[in-house]
């Protein structure tokens, strides 16, 4: 077994954290925010997800006092981000009334004529990678504000089944829909993104 | 016969997979014939991964700065605390 470096650097970190060390917090907080973060905003939307991360670590200067080490700091971390999301999430269950009977998007399915074909079809292929997509701060921005805008359920539905690895069962439990509720929440997430990045490209506007 | 419209409402679960051999047939040919079609789900699955990509983002500096200022805070309320003798 390799006792590593960092194993030892852990330890001397979490000492330094009891010891209410500004410095070892410091440190703590550039090393462990990204990856806690990254665990909020698979439940949350992104101005949420930061709260969440801010509201944690003001919750670990008391608790850390009682952190035994049985798993790993960044762990034990992650966990608190997950368990904050998950009660933030079903307290603002009763927010959202998706309605199931419907699963295209009003907006897209104003754009289909009476014998179903399209009427006004998409127009723009996406070209670009999303990652080339990505570097375009202005898109970002845009789909930050359409990620929060979108009802709470769907952007959890999204973001959960992107992060569980469309693991369908893990994210309904989670959500406490059915799997056929899942499959709506997840495809009208989606077509409201599509519809937002073509109104961007087309007119540069968000 | 499977028409545009039916193919935009089972989009999601075509691009998942979710769709039976015998449900995805019907999509496959009806892509072969429509190029309309054949863009929609292109561009659908392109959100999809832009949605990935911008997910796992990192945090801004002064999002940090926050953190550590809220940090310095509580670190000050509990030695205050502590002092007091809890
Ligand atoms: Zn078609």
């Amino acid at each position: 077994m390799v006792m590593s470096v960092r194993e030892d650097s852990e330890e001397r970190l979490i000492t330094l954290l009891k010891a209410q060390d500004d410095q070892a917090f410091h440190e703590a907080v550039s090393t462990y925010t990204p990856g806690m973060l990254a665990v909020a905003r698979f439940y949350l939307d992104p101005s949420t997800a930061e709260e969440v991360v801010q509201d944690c670590w003001v919750t670990v200067v008391d608790a850390i006092q009682k952190f035994e080490g049985r798993s790993g700091l960044k762990t034990w971390l992650h966990r608190i981000v997950a368990n904050r999301c998950k009660n933030k999430l079903r307290a603002g269950k009763r927010e959202v009334a998706t309605d199931f009977s419907e699963v295209l998007e009003p907006e897209l399915a104003k754009r289909f004529n009476s014998a179903r074909r399209w009427d006004v079809p998409p127009k723009l292929r996406f070209h670009e990678s999303a990652d080339t997509l990505m570097e375009n701060g202005a898109l970002s921005d845009c789909l930050d504000k359409h990620l929060s805008a979108l009802p709470e359920t769907q952007r959890s539905a999204l973001m959960l089944y992107e992060a569980h690895q469309h693991q369908s069962e893990d994210v309904c439990n989670i959500l406490d829909v059915s799997a056929s509720n899942l499959r709506v929440l997840l495809h009208r997430a989606r077509q409201k993104i599509f519809l937002m990045v073509e109104t961007f490209q087309e007119t540069g506007e968000c | 016969m499977l028409m545009c419209r039916d193919l935009a409402e089972i989009a999601s679960d075509y691009i998942d997979g979710e769709l039976s051999a015998r449900q995805n047939l019907p999509v496959k040919m009806h892509l072969t014939m429509c190029q309309d079609c054949r863009t929609f789900i292109g561009n659908l699955r392109a959100s999809t991964r832009l949605m990935q990509a911008h997910s796992s983002g990192h945090p801004d500096e002064e999002l940090l700065r926050r953190i550590d200022a809220r940090i310095s805070e509580a670190l000050k309320t509990r030695r205050t605390r502590d002092n007091d003798g809890e």
